[in-house]
């Protein structure tokens, strides 16, 4: 087997163009925002069982170069090859990744082994006693495990990246890429961190990059990659760097970096003819080994389902310790229902009927129209009100379910999904959250209302159009959460679609008869408020509602179907958002 | 192949999601639509053509739509007797109507729109098979 895979390698480098188990072949990034390319000509060969260091003056594009190899960024012209193969045609599995960013990926609200179980559910298959075990080993590994019942949030700069580099290691990745967890923190945590990649990186076939500013502790790097302005200066063993650049220590190096064009400094590390700084011979060796454990090192990724119970669960964990945002829902469905009984809270007023005697004189009968005609538009805007508030005040509380659901932990969700969540299983996860509050929020709102202002009507039938509308109100702002930019713009978004909703359902201004046809469709109020009255269709209420309104009402059945394909399209459009990729 | 970190929506998916979605919405409104009047599969009765000669239709079933004006008799046995404004083009018509004693639950007021399926008995009055409002 390994004269086998060792004759692989040695035919991949025979070609030339994978003698590393990293090759990047003349790679090169540019963006239409920038004039000069991100990254320029970047050709480099990085073995296993490496400890490597991308270093540079602020822009000159490490943490770009990282993101490139990651997939997060895509490189427009060359060639990255892993384990020899194009990651253009067969991207890295998830599990072979482990990428750390700038940010922290740990929920501050979870303890650290909480952090730690989620991120582990959420990326390996197994029962709970594998996972605990898995836990506790990447504790162990990380120096965390005294630190296993402490919450995130109190944790020191390198205790938290610590817990970032804990939460990629649970997949055991042989590519492991840190994009500046040393930067800002104290000598002491920086060396420590340095020194816990530099042993992570002795795993056989484990590549570890690192990307940081700082130069100090270079004699734990087995290799330094110099970049100026996008284009490689250097790339070889750490000893040599001071004496490529001509200065007295490798501190030196970034001002001198300034003296030429970043192109000269490539075109002289190219023609260098110690390319590398790495023997070929230990290069193919550490690759040959790497072959042989690569299949062993490969786990699956848990089921869908399994995701989506893990994401739910871990979105419930968050949203009872988060006080506020619990006493915000409570809060909204405790005073919103009251908000809309003070209209009536001594119930709806009894309906006078008009003598239906044909006998009746004229003039009793004019007045007795006209007594109606008052108590028509009295009642009938009261309980067309009522109902179009409580639907209003629902579809309130469904944008706040959801307008940041998803916006708000963007940088997070992305790196889930770079570790194996399949998008379907977030969304999952989180509609099971939401469903839950929509629950809530439009049961209480009907049963406080129908009780207090003693409204008649079939119970079920008049909580069916607010469960749909408040469920389809939060899958659309969940949606817009999806595609949003920022939280703000989100919950721009979402309070814009409430706000359309009353003055274009017609409740209380009909809308020309061709407009009416043109926008009822996309008013999720219009359909909820029909459906609702529906309800009321045997009573007197009914008439009097219809005859202070010119908008038609839609049958119960068709607002059902409206409110389903405005929920299903909510939901879709919010998969499509939760899919894209969005690193910020 | 886009990379894994790197996964963006086509826009044909756009237009697929579109075309589908106006589908839906379209066989939704059509089957869905034909519940707004239960009884659209029976002629509509010309009220100046009942009130012309009621006799000469009698046997026949037709559906009508108008608002409740008066109440014009009633009796346990046979019901109850309605006065109907219902319209032709821009005329208005009264039309008696029978609501049978099956509607006595029925709370019919003066004001109300109803849709109805009528008999025109062999006295020539319509009797209402079913009504339901509008």
């Amino acid at each position: 087997m390994i004269f086998w895979s060792f004759f692989r390698v040695a035919f991949a480098a025979y070609r030339g163009f994978s003698w590393g188990v990293l090759s990047l072949e003349s790679v090169e990034l540019t963006v239409p925002s920038a004039e000069a390319p991100l990254l320029s000509g970047i050709t480099l060969h990085l073995p296993g069982g490496h400890f490597g260091a991308i270093v540079g003056p602020s822009g000159c594009g490490k943490s770009t170069l990282l993101k490139t190899v990651a997939g997060i960024l895509p490189h427009t012209s060359g060639t990255i090859r892993w384990r020899g193969r194009n990651l253009d045609e067969i991207d890295l599995d998830p599990h072979e990744l482990g990428y750390v960013p700038q940010f922290t990926c740990a929920q501050p609200r979870l303890t650290v082994g909480e952090n730690l179980t989620y991120a582990t559910r959420l990326r390996r298959v197994g029962d709970a006693g594998i996972i605990r075990a898995e836990v506790e080993r990447v504790e162990e590994e990380t120096g965390l495990t005294d630190l296993h019942d402490r919450r995130a949030g109190v944790l020191s700069g390198g205790q938290l990246r610590r817990l970032g580099l804990a939460m990629e290691l649970t997949t055991n990745p042989s590519l492991l890429l840190a994009d500046e967890v040393t930067s800002g923190l104290d000598p002491k945590s920086e060396e420590e961190i340095t020194g816990l990649l530099a042993s992570l990186a002795r795993q056989p076939g484990r590549l570890v990059l690192l990307v940081t500013h700082s130069l100090r502790f270079l004699d734990q790097y087995d290799s330094v990659t110099v970049l100026t302005e996008g284009r490689l200066a250097y790339g070889a063993h750490p000893s040599g760097l001071a004496s490529y650049f001509h200065v007295p220590a490798p501190e030196d190096v970034y001002p001198v970096l300034g003296d030429r064009a970043a192109s000269a400094w490539a075109e002289e590390w190219n023609s260098s003819p110690s390319e590398l700084g790495f023997e070929i011979e230990a290069t193919v060796a550490d690759l040959a080994s790497e072959l042989t454990t690569q299949e062993e090192l490969k786990t699956s990724i848990p089921g869908l389902h399994s995701q989506a119970l893990a994401w739910f669960s871990r979105r419930m964990k968050l949203f009872t310790r988060d006080r506020s945002q619990v006493f915000l829902q409570l809060a909204l469905l405790l005073v919103f229902p009251v908000v809309v009984t003070l209209f009536a809270y001594q119930g709806l007023p009894a309906v006078r009927n008009m003598n239906m005697n044909p006998d009746t004189d004229v003039v009793q009968q004019l007045r007795e129209s006209l007594a109606f005609t008052v108590q028509s538009s009295r009642i009938g805007t009261l309980v067309s009100g009522l109902a179009m508030f409580q639907v209003i005040l629902l579809a309130l509380m469904g944008s706040n379910n959801s307008a940041r659901e998803v916006v708000g932990e963007r940088v997070i969700l992305e790196k889930e999904k770079l570790a194996g969540l399949r998008p379907g299983a977030a969304l999952a996860g989180m509609a099971a959250f939401l469903s839950l509050l929509v629950l809530v929020q439009s049961a209480w709102m009907t049963l406080f209302v129908r009780a207090v202002c003693q409204f008649p009507g079939d119970l079920g039938g008049q909580f069916f159009p607010f469960l749909m509308l408040t469920a389809a109100m939060t899958s659309l702002c969940l949606a817009i959460s999806s595609w949003a930019a920022t939280s703000e713009q989100a919950s721009l978004g979402s309070l814009y679609l409430v706000g359309f909703q009353l003055p274009l359902s017609g409740a209380i201004l009909a809308l020309p008869d061709f407009l009416g046809w043109m926008i009822r469709p996309v008013i999720s109020a219009y359909w909820a408020w029909s459906g609702y009255l529906q309800t009321l269709k045997d009573t007197r209420f009914y008439d009097l509602v219809r005859a202070i309104t010119e908008t038609p009402l839609a049958t119960s059945q068709m607002a059902t179907w409206v409110l389903t394909l405005h929920l299903g399209l909510g939901l879709f459009l919010a998969y499509l958002g939760v899919r894209r990729s969005d690193w910020r | 192949m886009v990379r894994r970190a790197h996964q963006q929506t086509s826009p044909s998916l756009w237009l697929v999601t579109a075309i589908v979605l106006i589908v839906l919405a379209g066989v939704g409104a059509f089957f869905f639509q034909k519940d707004n009047n239960p009884y659209r599969t029976v002629e509509v009765l010309k009220p100046a053509d009942y009130l012309e000669n009621a006799n000469s239709l009698r046997g026949n079933i037709y559906q009508l739509e108008g608002v409740i004006a008066a109440s014009l008799g009633s009796s346990p046995e046979k019901g109850r007797l309605f006065s109907l404004r219902t319209s032709q083009g821009e005329r208005e018509f009264p039309l008696p109507v029978l609501v049978p004693p099956a509607y006595r639950d029925l709370n019919l007021q003066k004001g109300q729109r109803y849709r109805l399926k009528v008999r025109v008995n062999d006295a020539g009055l319509m009797e209402v098979e079913e009504m339901t409002k509008s």
